[in-house]
Parts: structure tokens; C-alpha cells; sequence
């Protein structure tokens, strides 16, 4: 438990003021009944509609077509600051099916060995946080490639938003799309924290006294009924441009909302794709497909393993010289 | 199978994904510095990081990990299994992570397990968990034996584990431990067949009437070993007994004692009145008369018992009566002279007296297993007698031999008794503990043995059980007796763990000759128990019988009138002479038409019962 009263009043009073501005600025919206909201979204955003889980018949299909790959990358960084630190990174594609074997691929990147020392620019915190986003996406799309490659599956469930490949992995995002698009593979991605604004940006229009730039995931909180979906009108869709068709989907008994994307060619799967999710996801879960969850565990490099490999397979000298900073040795 | 974690020069960790480990399997650990280690698997566990299935804080439900398991996926199969293993030898340094690990193949752990030829050892039953290293097991290992398990006999999967007698000699006491029902008993039997087998002298002191091998066991087909002329079962007061001419005063009061425990005016009165060669019957009647002149109380009134005789033989019996009274009155007061009167009687109505030990000695001699048979007090007397007199004839002989003087022959023996502690309580003397405490102290330099099986260890007097050093310990359920086990054998941590969860039959054999502790399984038995009838068997049978018996007393007084039992009874008395109550006859009449047997009706003058047709 933490003792409140142990920290100090200011840091309370700035919390209390925090609230209070969130209170202030979404009055307008949240004094509105959930029914408003509603049918807000039929008029404008899209059908509101609810799922029914596949059943073992449809699955058992899946598994006789190649199965379901779930992919997901994870990082983790062991140093100090710039230029001393490396990164790690892994991807990992993991299909339902038992013998196939898992996917896994790994990256390595420390500004101490690139060309970016030279590069005055690259000193920038931004500059950095964007490389590592690169390198991270790059391996996933890259584990995935692989897996359709190896094991042709029925289906590729993405951990996150589509978009995020097309900023980061440019053309290695587009061969993978072609290549799903040419072998029939359908290609989703599924996305925990949703950070659009579509229907904030909507009421906006509608209702411009209502301008608050509220953003999907809480203008969403238990609007939806477990197991409702939200087809998005390509119209309103801001993915519309990068060729994505989305849904928004209440998945689990949590009041929170996860959407979905799926690209535009296969959008005839939709349904049946939003209805897999659903169908894996536990009722008691924050909304995640278990599938993706397990995928995530998987590929996860937690700060005991990170520390185990570079003490293993780095000279002590080396290790300390360059990655251990000042403030860790301290205790 | 590779070792995982951290690793320690004792003990490491092994994780496989697909073949499960099993306690007390053997390991061969491939460190690549200090080469092959080998190890014993002391606990098993699996893992499933997905099992419960609690990721991040939220349950899952059971549809979804079905709509997995038809997608393909079944979360069952990301079962790790784990095993924590311990180096048999220390190695120089903790072993290296990552190590690959494969199994033994058998030349590499024959000297482990087999200490013993099959035709110079104990054939006693399986080491558990084996069946890897036994595929490839030399020929003269295999088909040794069956055990008998659940599902029937079973022909021998696993590497025999055979007891080496002749390190008996050096580790010469074994006890045999174990809760009601786990195995001890039927261990025992093995144990005596093996002996049998090799026509070692054995005693058996059995209180529950148990060990007679003439029975094949019921699951044996064809032809087996036939134990007919290797042993002989005896009971004491019938087959054998205690020559009174032979015993010494010493011998005397321990039998005595033994009856029930005497006092010191009354060992005293023994020392006085007994004279070495004395016949039961002569010191008997020396008892009986000092006794009846104490009753008459002086000498005057003695004097009147003589005077008023009335025959020459009377007055001639009280003279006697009164000498014995002169010598003895002051020395040994009535009430001890009574004690020993009574203890006496006891013994003779026993039988004790009746027979001798020359049967027991002439079997020994010619190496058979002698099984003496009597209740628990008749035994803890008559062992006492007749260990002590074969020990000390053994010990004659081996003495004589180091004196070089001669002595005649008397071969080395072991003793086994059920229910040791019985024999050598903890706590309190008991005639038959010194001389078993005295066989556990100096047994081995003559060539006499212990095997002492109990339930209760923790009653068996301590300086004797720290004297076996070999122990095979059964499932045990009560906590003192674990605990004394705890500290009484080098049993494990784990093993002492799992001990209440012991099948019936399975057993941790802790061997200072093994220098380390072998899960077996002791094989089935050839012989069979000549108790086998299970008790509720017997009960049903008993109670068929008692029905049969009771309609045909009533058979031709059918109908019967509640208000005629009084009558009956007396009529079924005259008959039968058996004597029912009211009370009882009523309750049988009620039970047999609860059983179908009769009917009940109401009339106008009561109830009547009557055959059922
Ligand atoms: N190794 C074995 N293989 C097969 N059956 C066995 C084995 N050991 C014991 N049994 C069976 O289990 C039952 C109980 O065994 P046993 O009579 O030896 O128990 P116990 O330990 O002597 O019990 P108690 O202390 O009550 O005398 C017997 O009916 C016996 O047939
Ligand atoms: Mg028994």
C-alpha cells in the first residue's frame, strides 16, 4: 500500500487538479446518456452489430486450412544513456498448429557500433525512440514473412495496428502484404489500445459546441455490449487511405473496446476475422485474444533474461565499460 | 533433457519438454569440463506456465482454450517437466548449466545396483523406476522374479534388486518398518523364501500364526519353488517347549518374569528354593507344600496337622511340610512363594514345560527356517529361553574355536521375529530384550543375525534399532514413527516426504552395505498366507452359517407366538442346551424375517412367525 500522507501536498493537489480538468472537459459528452452516444455511432461511424463465436465446426476448418499464426515482437534495452546502451530485439510467429515450429528472430542495434556516432542528429531522443520502433516492426513483419513462407497459414493475427507497419517497415510491410493478398492469407491486425479519434472527430463536426478532441477509447468505455462490433464506414475510417477497413469491438466482459484491421482487399473476412477474435478471447480478460497473449509471453525478453545473456556472452570488462551506468553500480 | 538453473556440486535442476521424470531414476549429466556425472532424480515436478491459466491477472475460461485446441494448439503440451537430481558422487565443481542429459545405459550403473550374484544373494524384489537401464541388462539379471501389482502379476520390467547376504557379516542387522497393511509382512515372507532358498538356519518367532510357506500363492500357474522340506512350523507347548530338567536359576526366573513380571523377594525365592536338575514336578511340590505349611500359619498348629493325621502317609507329607516350613518361612514369605506357585501353573498350563528345543536345534543344523508359533506373551517367554540357550551354543562353539579347544558344532542362525517391538520395547525391561540386545551388540562376531520387523519403531527399544543397519522402511502414516525414522535412518528429506504415499509393497531400502537408499518394490511372494480370507468374508460366511444353523432349531416350531417364547425357550433348551433371552430370541426372529426367512404377521393375540414359503 502506499502512504498518501506521506507525499507531498503539492504532488496531491496537482492529481486532484488533473481530475478535475478531465471532468471539466468531457462534461459535455459524458452527461450525455449512453443511448445518445449510440445512436451517434449508427447515424455517423456504422452499424452496431453483435457477434456470434464461431463455432468448433468453423475452427476445426481454420486448422485443416493452415491454422492461425499470431505474431508479436518485444525489446528490451540494458545500458545507460546515449550512445552507451544496446537494444535487443525479438520477433516471434507462433501458429496454432502443434507441428509447426515457432518462428523467432532476433536483432541487436547499440549506437556505439552504427554509423549514427557520426550523426550528430541521432543524438535525439526522437530520432532514437523512431529507430527503435523501425527495428521492432521490421522484425515482426520479417517473422511473419518467414512463417507464411514455412507454413502457408490460414490466417495472420498482428499484434497492434496495421498502420504502424506501413510508417515503419515501408516496403518490407508491402511484400508481406502482397504476398497474403497473392496466397489468400488473410492478414488482420488486432489492437488493444486503440488511438484514434474517429467518432471524437465526427461529433466534433456534427455538434461543434461538443469540440473536445476525445478519442475513441473513452468516448467508447462501456458504450458497447459485450460482444457488440462497430463496422466503420470507409468514409469516416481515417485507415480508409492506407487501404484498411476497421471494426471496433467489445470482446470481453471489460468495459474497454479493441479494434480491429483487416486490409481492404480481403475485407470480405472481416466478420468471420472479428468473430475469431472474439472467440478467443476469455470473457474475464481485458479484451486480448488469449492467442496473442500467449504469443506475447513467448517473445517477451524480461530484464533477467537481458541481463543473464550479456553477462554470459559479454566480457565482464567490456560489459561494465560500456553498458553498466554510473547509478546502477551505486547500490 | 539439458540441466537448467543453478546448479550446485550436489544437486541441479533438469527440464525436459517431452519425457517426463520419475523419483529415483538415474541420470547421466554430460558436463563438458568434468565429463559424465551420474545423479539421482529425488523429486519430479511439471510445470505449465500456462496452467493455471492466469496470464496477466485474468482467468480463462475453458471455451476458449477448446476453440484453441480445435485450432490446433492444446496448452497441455507446453508441459515442462522438471527434475531435481543429486549427483551420487560430489562433483569438483557445480555442474555447468545447460549440461545435456541422457540416460544410463546399464554396464554404467550395474555396479550401483547389483552388488551380488543372483545364486549368492537375496532375490528380494525390483529397484524402482529402472526400466530404462534394464532394457540392455546382461541375461542372467533378467526374469528373475514377478511382482504383483494391480492389474495381476507382472513379469520383471525393472533391475532385481538383490540383497547381499554374505555383507551380512559386516552389516549384520536388518529391521523392517512399516504401518498396518503396508507391506511388512509379505516383505518378511520374500525375505524367508530367499533364506530359504539358500538354506541359511533361520528362527522365525511368529505371534500371528502367518509364516507357513506349504501354500502356492493363488496368482502362480505351474510349477514353483517347492519350500516343503526347508522349513518346519512349531508351536510352542505342542510341538516345543522348555525342559525344566536344563534350565539354570537364571533361565528359571526369566521364564518366570516373563509369565509376569516377578518381584525381588520373589527371584529370591527362587534362588532358595530351585537346585539345578530339579523336575518340574519336584519343585513344584516343594512350592506347594512350604505354601500349604504358611497357610496353616505356626508350627503348633503344623504340629496338630501331624498328630491328627489319620493316615501314615498324611502325617508323613506334613512332616515334610513342616521342615520345609523351619528352613523356609523366615527367607520366603507366603506371598511370594503364592506368586511363583501361580506363575508356574501359568507356564505349565501354557505347555511350556511339556517339550523341549531339540527339533529347533536339529532344523537349524541342518539349515531350514524354523517357524516357533504362539501367542505374543507364550513367544516373549519361550523366545527368551530358546534364544538364549541357541546363542550361547553358537557362542560356545566360536569361542572354543578362537581358544582352539573344541566344542560341538552349532551353526550361525538369524532371528526373525514380527512385531519386535513386542519383544524389545523401548522404555521398560522385558526378559527377551536383553538377550535380542545382546545379539544387536555382539551378534556379529559369532555369526547370529536380527531381522525385526514393527509398526511401531518409535516403540522399539533404541539401542537395538540403532543397531540395524540395513532398514527397509514401508509406508508409514504416523508422525512419531516418521519422525523416529527421521532420525533414525538416512533417508531424504523427499523420501521421508513421501513416505504415507507409499503403495502397499513398495519400500526405501536403506543399506549402509548400498551406502545409499533404493526404492523397490519387493517381488510377489511364491508362498502364500494361510490367512488370506478377507475378515468381512469370513464375517458373512460365519454369519450364513449361524442362519443355517438357527432356522433348523426352529424348523418344527413354526408358527411361533410372541406369547409362547418363554415356553420355546425352555424347549429349545432341553434340546439343544442352547439358552436364548426373551430379549434375544426376539431379535433373531425379527432378523431372519429381515433376511427373508420367516414372515411376521398380525393376529388378534399378537404377532406370529411363520416360514415363508
Ligand atoms: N509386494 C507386494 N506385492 C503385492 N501385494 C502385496 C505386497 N506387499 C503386501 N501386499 C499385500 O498387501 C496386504 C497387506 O500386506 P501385509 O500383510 O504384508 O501388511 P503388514 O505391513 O504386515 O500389515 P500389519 O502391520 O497390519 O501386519 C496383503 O494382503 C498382501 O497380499
Ligand atoms: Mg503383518
Amino acid at each position: 500500500m502506499i502512504l498518501i500522507y506521506s507525499i507531498h501536498s503539492d504532488l496531491k493537489e496537482k492529481i486532484k487538479d488533473l481530475n478535475q480538468m478531465l471532468q471539466d472537459k468531457y462534461r459535455g459528452i459524458f452527461s450525455k446518456d449512453r443511448e445518445f452516444l449510440r445512436d451517434f455511432i449508427r447515424q455517423y461511424i456504422g452499424q452496431i452489430e453483435t457477434m456470434k463465436r464461431l463455432d468448433n465446426r468453423h475452427l476445426a476448418l481454420y486448422e485443416a486450412k493452415g491454422g492461425i499464426v499470431g505474431v508479436d515482437g518485444s525489446t528490451n534495452t540494458k545500458g545507460g544513456a546515449f550512445p552507451h546502451f544496446v537494444q535487443v530485439f525479438q520477433g516471434l510467429a507462433k501458429s496454432t498448429l502443434k507441428d509447426q515450429e515457432p518462428v523467432f528472430m532476433a536483432d541487436i542495434y547499440s549506437p556505439l557500433f552504427s554509423d549514427s556516432l557520426k550523426n550528430p542528429l541521432e543524438k535525439d531522443e526522437k530520432v532514437q525512440t523512431e529507430k527503435k520502433n523501425r527495428l521492432l516492426s521490421d522484425i515482426e513483419v520479417k517473422v511473419a514473412l518467414e512463417s507464411i513462407k514455412r507454413h502457408k497459414p490460414y490466417g495472420i493475427l498482428m499484434d497492434g495496428s496495421l498502420i504502424r507497419y506501413n510508417i515503419y517497415s515501408g516496403d518490407l510491410w508491402a511484400e508481406l502484404r502482397q504476398v497474403c493478398e497473392e496466397e489468400g492469407i488473410i492478414l488482420v491486425g488486432v489492437i488493444k489500445d486503440i488511438k484514434t479519434s474517429t467518432i471524437g472527430d465526427m461529433l466534433e463536426e456534427v455538434y461543434p459546441d461538443l469540440s473536445i478532441n476525445a478519442y475513441d477509447r473513452e468516448l467508447l468505455f462501456g458504450i458497447l455490449d459485450y460482444g457488440e462490433i462497430i463496422y466503420i464506414k470507409d468514409e469516416v475510417s481515417k485507415k480508409y487511405e492506407y487501404e484498411y477497413s476497421s471494426v471496433f469491438m467489445r470482446s470481453s466482459i471489460a468495459p474497454t473496446v479493441i479494434g480491429m484491421d483487416i486490409i481492404d482487399s480481403q475485407k470480405g473476412h472481416i466478420e468471420e476475422m472479428s468473430r475469431l477474435v472474439y472467440t478467443l478471447t476469455p470473457e474475464n480478460s481485458r479484451g486480448v485474444p488469449l492467442w496473442l497473449d500467449l504469443v506475447d509471453k513467448e517473445v517477451k525478453i524480461s530484464d533477467t533474461i537481458m541481463e543473464g545473456l550479456m553477462e554470459k556472452y559479454m566480457d565482464r570488462d567490456i560489459y561494465e565499460r560500456f553498458f553498466i551506468p554510473e547509478r546502477a553500480r551505486r547500490n | 533433457m539439458k540441466v537448467v538453473g543453478i546448479t550446485t556440486q550436489q544437486e541441479v535442476f533438469v527440464g525436459s519438454r517431452t519425457r517426463n521424470l520419475r523419483i529415483n531414476e538415474f541420470l547421466i549429466i554430460e558436463d563438458p569440463n568434468q565429463g559424465d556425472l551420474i545423479g539421482e532424480v529425488v523429486e519430479a515436478k511439471t510445470f505449465n506456465r500456462y496452467i493455471p491459466l492466469n496470464i496477466a491477472g485474468d482467468f480463462v475460461d475453458n471455451s476458449v482454450i477448446e476453440s484453441l485446441r480445435t485450432l490446433g494448439y492444446n496448452i497441455d503440451e507446453e508441459t515442462i517437466f522438471i527434475g531435481k537430481v543429486r549427483l551420487l558422487n560430489e562433483a569438483l565443481y557445480p555442474v555447468l548449466t545447460g549440461s545435456d542429459i541422457r540416460l544410463p545405459a546399464f554396464y554404467e550403473v550395474k555396479d550401483l545396483m547389483i552388488k551380488s550374484k543372483k545364486e549368492d544373494g537375496l532375490v528380494i524384489g525390483v529397484i524402482r523406476n529402472t526400466d530404462d537401464m534394464a532394457a540392455d541388462m546382461d541375461q542372467e539379471y533378467k526374469n528373475l522374479l514377478n511382482t504383483y501389482e494391480e492389474n495381476g502379476l507382472q513379469p520383471q520390467r525393472e533391475i532385481p534388486y538383490i540383497m547381499d547376504v554374505r555383507s551380512m557379516h559386516q552389516y549384520p542387522h536388518i529391521g523392517v518398518f512399516g504401518g498396518s497393511g503396508s507391506g511388512k509382512s509379505f516383505g518378511l515372507r520374500v525375505v524367508l523364501e530367499e533364506l530359504m532358498k539358500q538354506s541359511i538356519p533361520t528362527i522365525v518367532l511368529d505371534p500371528h500364526f502367518e509364516m507357513d510357506f506349504s501354500e502356492k500363492a493363488s496368482y502362480l500357474q505351474g510349477d514353483s519353488f517347492d519350500f516343503e522340506d526347508r522349513f518346519k512350523c512349531l508351536q510352542v507347548g505342542f510341538h516345543v517347549g522348555v525342559k525344566f530338567q536344563d534350565l539354570s536359576a537364571q533361565d528359571l526366573k526369566n521364564l518366570l518374569d516373563a509369565a509376569s513380571t516377578l518381584t525381588d523377594a520373589m527371584n529370591n525365592v527362587v534362588d532358595i528354593l530351585f537346585r539345578r536338575r530339579d523336575s518340574f514336578y519336584s519343585f513344584y511340590n516343594k512350592l506347594n507344600m512350604l505354601m500349604e505349611a504358611q497357610e496353616e500359619g505356626t508350627v503348633e498348629k503344623i504340629d496338630n496337622r501331624i498328630k491328627d493325621a489319620a493316615t501314615d502317609e498324611e502325617r508323613k507329607a506334613w512332616a515334610e511340610r513342616k521342615e520345609l516350613y523351619l528352613s523356609y518361612d523366615k527367607t520366603c514369605p507366603h506371598s511370594s512363594v503364592r506368586g511363583i506357585v501361580w506363575r508356574l501353573k501359568r507356564l505349565d498350563n501354557d505347555g511350556i514345560f511339556s517339550k523341549d528345543i531339540r527339533e529347533i536345534e536339529e532344523g537349524l543344523q541342518r539349515g531350514k527356517l524354523m517357524v516357533i508359533q504362539g501367542n505374543t506373551r507364550i513367544l516373549q517367554v519361550f523366545s527368551t529361553y530358546l534364544l538364549n540357550n541357541l546363542y550361547h551354543k553358537r557362542r560356545e562353539y566360536k569361542d572354543a574355536q578362537y581358544k582352539k579347544t573344541t566344542a560341538d558344532y552349532f551353526p550361525p542362525f538369524i532371528v526373525v521375529t514380527d512385531e519386535a517391538h513386542n519383544f524389545a520395547p523401548k522404555g521398560y525391561d522385558s526378559p527377551s530384550k536383553s538377550i535380542i540386545k545382546e545379539i544387536s551388540q555382539e551378534g556379529r562376531k559369532y555369526g547370529a543375525f536380527l531381522i525385526l520387523a514393527t509398526q511401531r519403531p518409535t516403540l522399539l527399544d533404541e539401542t537395538i534399532t540403532a543397531q540395524l543397519n540395513t532398514k527397509f522402511i514401508f509406508r508409514t502414516v504416523r508422525a512419531s514413527d516418521i519422525q523416529t525414522i527421521k532420525e533414525e535412518t538416512d533417508l531424504t528429506m523427499e523420501e521421508t516426504r513421501r513416505l504415507p504415499y507409499l503403495r502397499t509393497g513398495d519400500v526405501f531400502i536403506s543399506s549402509a552395505s548400498m551406502g545409499r537408499t533404493i526404492f523397490a518394490r519387493i517381488r510377489a511372494a511364491i508362498s502364500s498366507s494361510p490367512h488370506t480370507e478377507n475378515p468381512f468374508d469370513e464375517l458373512k460366511s460365519k454369519g450364513k452359517e449361524d442362519d443355517k444353523m438357527f432356522m433348523e432349531i426352529i424348523e418344527n416350531k413354526l408358527p411361533i407366538n410372541d406369547t409362547d417364547l418363554l415356553h420355546l425357550i425352555s424347549e429349545i433348551e432341553k434340546e439343544f442346551s442352547i439358552t436364548f433371552t426373551i430379549d434375544t430370541l426376539e431379535d433373531r426372529l425379527k432378523e431372519m424375517t429381515q433376511k427373508g426367512f420367516l414372515s411376521k404377521e398380525d393376529t388378534i393375540f399378537g404377532y406370529r412367525y411363520k416360514k415363508l414359503s
